[in-house]
């Protein structure tokens, strides 16, 4: 019985930390910038999309008021089920003009894998944007710079 | 009533935004502590004028091989995000001199948040907000309007601060705490309305728009950024925001915040590429936000706090005074052309309501006809015999608000001239108008009518003193009329049992004294009230203390029938004695002065020798007035004692009853001289004893002022050097 015990916590073990050598992953500076629009800073959900074209994973969150979090639409509805923590990924808004440059963590494994990367964009008594800006996660992609069609003009990314 | 439009519009305002302010209030208070709990934390490590922006990017360059951003916030914690050697990215407070990381950045903690969302917009979101502006916008007027009722008040902008007597606990407090917290409390409302605004997109819109013609940009000559001049001539604490290039290509920049313009730097030869200034709308908005959080500012946020409790202050004794007001209303059963006996009030803040009130009610027990009005209603009274005016006196002897045309509509509208008269003047002889309006009142309508008594004046709401009137008004009028003294006083609470131990005889004039123990916990001095209940009941009688080796030493005439003489007297060596203690601070020993000049008659001497016994080094005089010698062998050792200890300078008695016959005010006539200047030099003259003798000697003083001085005696009543403790 114990000796049962013992190998099933070894496999457990070795499974987890195998899962971990998996999750290697690559820090990106990402900057946004907005188009010279008037009214309240947007929030800015960045977010991984899986090959079906699900949410896989929130990536940074801009706008740190979760009073409106529900204005970023197809987003709230993933968050609300997943009720994640997003305390280390958010981030203050930014307004018409404005532009900002965030840490994104990207898995290695995600990329040229079929994923893609959204911003969505709202704001408050204004448009929402589902895909403000919406790419492929490709190597050559990831470097690149991106026009947005809302509230932001352009993204740029560059891994560390 | 006549209400002005001014307290009619504080009062309306009020009502109808309270619910909002009382909110905004509790969560504003709260929320105050949220900059200070921010300020107490450890990552203000430097001077931020000391260090330039080219030491601080320098020291994080040589530390960390890619930098994104560098913050200053407004307690002038320096935020960073850095990669490190490692390529992990790290984000929080750092040293700016050293560039070590000291912490993870405080987010607000959910508690302060969710009072913060609530007190913006009370959870409703946008329409929240619009209340919550409208309301900060209502506040302000509220502040505006009450300015001007203080104004009004005072009598005048420039007599904005000067003293108030405190009449009535909420009032006094409404007024002397409003003015205190009236610019917080502007500053509060302005930036509040402001941040509204702000959220409604209503105010005028300016964009920093930067132009950089990247067809010219160079790389060279390439300089280290410790070496850009705009770096080494900026000190941190210009500095809000600076986000380093994007990537080493030329047309990526570094773009540097400072708080009054934005700077675009070419990160190769530190050129500058764009300049902008900040829009003045911007600074306004920042400013607006610290002033209105307390953002960085320990002694601003506890500022905040103070003047927000005040405002939940001000709704309660608003509303505590209103409710007082209105309970005050005057209602008729007969009108103005059947009635018998007319009264008419004159008051500002329905204190002498109530005491007319109470007249007219006991009038109409009686089944007089019997008719109550503001002295401006006054007209034409067909059938009536008695006239009664009842007036408080404004500011500096002018009339109420609701008796400013009474003099106008006298000399316009005639009754018959049998209409009998009698006047009260309600007043505070601590104010240097005493009744003066009702001396007015008087002396206008003996002109047309009859007076039945000679003016009456009442200090400080004495039921004894409108007692006293009621019956004699009562006498010669004959109608009878009494007023049960359970309506005009308060049941007493919290008394306190105090021992007698020691009581002298009674001397010639009927006098002695006796003296209490105090228990250690109870907080008292001389020129304080000593009330006590000879029949347990709800009169009270009120003795001034005299505080005699820390005891209660009280200095009592024994009346024929004298309710609390009588009871006093009566107290044996040892008794426990119900009582209560009445501060009166408008009596105590002032603690600045150097000179005082006490004047007493009779017993009127007992606060007097407490204030001598506790006195150290202060010039005194004493001007003493009784009947005999034998009078003054009572009190004779005591006061040997204090001339022969220093505790008292000189002493002048004036024996009424022997010889040349003298009163205090004699002495005081005699010695006008050294009066005019002891006044002159600040000395502080306190007064207790009879009102004839207050009369007299104020009369004397004025008169010595005037010739030695050149100031009337009001000069020196509005400086605060004359108190009076009469009865």
């Amino acid at each position: 019985m114990k000796l049962k015990h013992i190998s099933i916590l070894s496999v457990l073990v070795l499974g987890l930390l195998s899962f971990t050598t998996l999750t290697e992953s690559t820090k990106y500076k990402c900057m946004i910038q907005m188009t010279n629009y008037t009214g309240e800073g947007a929030y800015i959900v960045i977010s991984l999309i899986n090959p079906e074209g699900e949410y896989d994973k929130t990536l940074y969150v801009k706008g740190d008021d979760d009073e409106w979090y529900n204005t970023v639409e197809q987003w709230w509805q993933f968050y609300d089920k997943k009720q994640h923590n997003i305390d280390a990924i958010t981030g203050a808004t930014v307004s018409g003009g404005g532009r900002a440059i965030e840490v994104i963590d990207i898995e290695d494994s995600k990329i040229d894998a079929g994923y893609s990367i959204r911003f969505e964009t709202a704001v408050e008594d204004d448009e929402y944007y589902i895909n403000d800006v919406q790419f492929p996660l490709t190597t050559e992609n990831i470097k690149g710079k991106h026009e947005g069609k809302g509230f932001i003009r352009y993204i740029r990314m560059m891994p560390n | 009533m006549t209400i002005s439009i001014w307290r009619y519009s504080h009062l309306a305002l009020a009502v109808s935004s309270f619910v909002f302010i009382v909110l905004a209030s509790v969560t504003g208070i709260i929320l105050a502590f949220q900059p200070i709990s921010e300020q107490l934390e450890p990552y203000n490590v430097a001077n931020l004028d000391n260090i330039t922006l080219a030491e601080t990017v320098t020291v994080f360059q040589d530390n960390y091989p890619e930098i994104i951003d560098i913050k200053v916030d407004a307690n002038d914690f320096v935020i960073a995000t850095v990669f490190t050697e490692d390529g992990n990215n790290l984000s929080g407070y750092f040293n700016p001199q050293t560039a070590e990381y000291l912490g993870e950045e405080l987010k607000p903690s959910p508690f302060f948040q969710w009072v913060t969302n609530f007190h913006r917009s009370l959870f409703l979101k946008s329409v929240g907000r619009f209340f919550v502006g409208l309301c900060s916008f209502l506040l302000f007027l509220i502040a505006v309007t009450g300015t001007i009722l203080i104004i009004k008040r005072q009598h005048g902008f420039k007599r904005f601060f000067s003293k108030i007597i405190n009449e009535d606990f909420n009032q006094y407090w409404h007024v002397v705490l409003g003015r205190l917290s009236l610019l917080p409390i502007i500053i509060i409302t302005i930036t509040g309305v402001y941040l509204s605004l702000e959220k409604f997109d209503a105010l005028p819109k300016t964009k920093t728009t930067h132009q950089v013609d990247f067809d010219t940009l160079i790389e060279s000559p390439k300089q280290n950024a410790s070496n850009f001049s705009v770096f080494t001539n900026t000190s941190l604490s210009e500095v809000k925001h600076v986000e380093f290039p994007f990537s080493s290509d030329v047309e990526d920049y570094f773009t540097v915040k400072l708080h009054d313009k934005d700077l675009l730097i070419n990160q190769f030869t530190g050129a500058i590429l764009s300049e902008v200034n900040t829009p003045k709308v911007e600074v306004f908005s920042a400013l607006s936000l610290n002033l209105h959080t307390g953002k960085g500012s320990i002694l601003w946020s506890i500022i905040l706090a103070v003047a927000t409790a005040n405002i939940l202050f001000f709704v309660y004794s608003g509303f505590a005074m209103t409710l007082k007001r209105r309970k005050s209303r005057l209602k008729n059963k007969v009108k103005a052309e059947d009635a018998d006996i007319i009264i008419l009030v004159g008051s500002e803040n329905g204190s002498s309501i109530h005491y007319a009130n109470m007249f007219f009610k006991q009038l109409i027990k009686q089944n007089q006809n019997a008719f109550i009005a503001e002295m401006n209603a006054y007209q034409q009274y067909p059938n009536a015999k008695h006239l009664v005016v009842m007036t408080a006196t404004y500011g500096q002897g002018d009339a109420p608000t609701n008796a400013n045309q009474f003099l106008q509509k006298l000399k316009e509208i005639t009754n018959t001239k049998d209409l009998k008269f009698s006047v009260v003047g309600f007043g505070s002889l601590a104010y240097p108008d005493f009744c003066q309006f009702a001396y007015d009142v008087d002396q206008a309508l003996q002109q047309v009518y009859k007076p039945v008594l000679p003016i009456f004046t009442i200090n400080d709401k004495s039921v004894d003193a409108f007692s006293q009137w009621v019956s004699d008004w009562s006498e010669v009028s004959g109608i009878s009329v009494t007023i049960p003294q359970k309506h005009l006083t308060i049941q007493p609470k919290q008394l306190k049992k105090l021992k007698v131990i020691s009581k002298t005889k009674t001397n010639v004039d009927n006098t002695f004294l006796i003296t209490l123990k105090p228990k250690k916990h109870h907080q008292f001095t001389s020129g304080d009230l000593l009330a006590v209940y000879p029949k347990n009941d709800y009169r009270e009688r009120l003795y001034s203390i005299g505080k005699v080796a820390g005891n209660i030493q009280l200095s009592v005439k024994l009346h024929e029938n004298g309710l609390g003489s009588g009871f006093l007297h009566s107290a044996a060596d040892g008794d426990k004695i119900k009582v209560r203690l009445v501060k009166n601070s408008a009596f105590h020993c002032p603690k600045k002065a150097k000179q005082i000049l006490m004047i007493a008659n009779g017993t009127g001497v007992a606060p007097f020798l407490g204030m001598l016994q506790q006195n150290k080094k202060v010039e005194s005089h004493l001007y003493l007035g009784l009947r005999t010698e034998e009078s003054y062998q009572i009190y004779q050792e005591q006061i040997k004692q204090f001339l022969f200890d220093g505790k008292l300078t000189k002493h002048h008695l004036a024996l009424s009853r022997v010889g040349d016959k003298h009163y205090v005010q004699d002495l005081l006539k005699r010695d006008a001289k050294a009066v005019a200047k002891l006044l002159y030099n600040n000395c502080v003259i306190m007064i207790c004893g009879s009102l004839a003798m207050h009369k007299s000697v104020m009369s004397v003083l004025e008169e010595i002022t005037v010739t030695y001085n050149n100031k009337p005696l009001s000069y020196y009543q509005n400086k605060q050097q004359i108190k009076s403790d009469c009865y």
